[in-house]
């Protein structure tokens, strides 16, 4: 069977090339609307409390705490087969964001709810996935 | 809002299975064929055709959005033809169309159907349409999620609040296929039902989701005949009536669902439903429940107060919501019974919903059926629509 075994990368939009920018430069960043001060994710091109167009970016502490995960053991795509066993998680980050992520550098059975977690880059393709690791790891 | 202005008087189906040599207008024949042989009327009587749009399935899609369903089937007196696509929010979308055809005076009698052929799609192309529809391309997908995992993150989260036990959770699909092994139709008709031990004995595909609590993919196809409230009372056939219909928007992106908007979303709408049709939750004599996956049943129906909070599971565990317990609950499994038919499941629900009304669920008929509850909802779960039946008006 003919599977394509590509890893996918960020399918970005003009407004949101800003966020990976930043990720590449090991900032994670969080798109503001000036106008009526809402921390927005994911990046949009309009704010979707005001649809204000005057929109920034601030730097995030990249500290945030595990809501929920799942460990994959089985049945992902091929293309992923090859990093499991690997965690998926929702994070809250300190800013109010809730991020899907990965949950690295720590054994699956270490990982909890409300953890803390803090951001660590991967690359993939020329993109820096945020993905985060238990706080204070070396 | 919905109250009493339409009725499903005939259905039709073909048993879920894998049978690559049944082709979709095979089903489409079949399935239609029935429910207008069912419904009492003829052919040329059926003034609309509806399809519930096949997901992964590009040809027949753009066929039957195309228009050749009235044709194919000498639909003669059929004055429009359209397909409709919600992910599994559909059919429910199908059947507010037909309600709108009929109040309006487009037509009289509409046919709204599903067809799903998953046996024939080469599988690496199904892998991975399951694996991006209704994930985010940007934001979920390169961090190599699925549906498991994103029911998982879920599930999760609701053990963590409530303290539910893997065995409650694994009980879900030991009542769900206690439902499927006596319906004909089902992927798991006349099979051993599996006891909590063998599904918590199967693979680990992510926590804590088993094996045996994921869905198998199948071919399969339903159809319904609807007919203004006030024509089916005039025909004094069976029919199932509908009296209610309330809908939340959640989110398209899974990160984005709030859990406390999607549980509230759950009670407000189910509330809504039931006002309309004015019936209480203990008028309620089966509540057909679509989620998809077993992981949902214990917090759907705590959120339907069904069971009080935290005790969902437990009831699972205790057999109520099996077939012979004493809470009628998704009386054909759902997707881990029924078998998963892409957007058809909550279309083969629709049609149990009426079945059971009807009075034509055979050994699963819940006995003095009246009123039942059914949800549905689409993509990753984007949305939660819930309906009330009823048997009269």
């Amino acid at each position: 069977m003919d599977f394509d075994m590509t890893k996918p990368v960020p399918e970005t939009q003009p407004w949101s090339e800003k966020f990976w920018e930043g990720a590449k430069e090991g900032k994670l960043l969080i798109q503001v609307c000036k106008d009526c001060k809402s921390k927005i994710f994911y990046p949009r091109k309009f704010c979707p409390e005001c649809w204000s167009g005057n929109l920034g970016w601030i730097e995030a502490t990249g500290k945030a705490k595990i809501f929920t995960f799942s460990t994959a053991y089985d049945m992902v795509e091929p293309k992923f087969t090859d990093e499991l066993p690997y965690t998926i998680a929702y994070v809250d980050l300190d800013e109010g964001i809730r991020m899907m992520t990965r949950i690295v550098d720590c054994k699956p059975e270490d990982i909890s709810i409300d953890m803390e977690v803090e951001v660590v880059f991967q690359e993939r393709g020329g993109y820096f996935l945020p993905y985060f690791r238990p706080a204070g790891k070396k | 809002m919905s109250k009493g202005k339409i009725a499903i008087i005939g259905i039709g189906e073909v048993p879920t299975r894998n049978m690559p040599e049944r082709t979709h207008w095979d089903i489409i024949y079949d399935t239609c064929m029935e429910a207008v042989r069912d419904s009492g009327l003829n052919k040329n009587d059926i003034e609309g055709a509806i399809s519930v749009t096949p997901q992964a399935q590009p040809k027949i899609a753009a066929e039957l959005s195309f228009g050749k369903l009235p044709e194919e089937l000498g639909l003669k007196g059929c004055k429009d033809a359209v397909s409709v696509n919600a992910g599994g929010a559909s059919t429910s979308n199908a059947i507010r169309l037909a309600e709108q055809w009929i109040t309006s005076g487009i037509a009289k009698a509409v046919l709204v159907h599903h067809v799903t052929v998953h046996s024939t799609i080469p599988i690496p192309d199904l892998i991975n349409f399951f694996a991006r529809a209704g994930v985010d391309l940007q934001w979920e997908y390169p961090y190599g999620t699925t549906y498991n995992i994103i029911m998982g993150l879920m599930a999760n989260r609701y053990i963590k609040e409530t303290g539910c036990k893997p065995e409650e959770m694994a009980s879900v699909v030991t009542a769900l296929r206690s439902w499927a092994a006596k319906d004909p139709n089902s992927f798991f008709y006349g099979k051993e039902v599996p006891s909590v031990e063998k599904v918590l004995a199967s693979a680990l595909l992510n926590t804590p989701l088993h094996k045996r609590e994921s869905n198998v993919l199948g071919d399969g196809g339903s159809a319904m005949v609807i007919v203004s409230a006030e024509d089916a009372k005039k025909m004094k056939r069976p029919a199932a009536y509908k009296l209610g219909d309330s809908v939340r928007y959640f989110s398209g992106t899974c990160v984005m669902r709030d859990f406390y908007k999607v549980t509230e979303g759950f009670i407000v709408t189910a509330k809504e439903a039931m006002a309309q049709a004015g019936i209480t939750k203990e008028d309620v004599s089966l509540w057909n429940c679509y989620l998809a996956y077993p992981l949902a049943h214990p917090l759907i129906a705590e959120l339907l107060e069904v069971a009080p909070q935290g005790m969902g599971g437990k009831y699972f565990l205790e057999g109520r919501m099996s077939f012979g317990g004493d809470i009628p609950w998704s009386s054909i499994g759902d997707a881990p019974g029924r078998g998963h038919t892409g957007s058809g499941v909550s279309a083969a629900t629709y049609v149990e919903t009426a079945r059971q009304l009807m009075g034509k669920a055979g050994e699963r008929q819940v006995r003095n059926c009246k009123y039942v509850y059914q949800n549905a909802g689409g993509g990753s779960g984007f949305n939660n629509i819930a309906t009330i039946w009823g048997k009269e008006i």
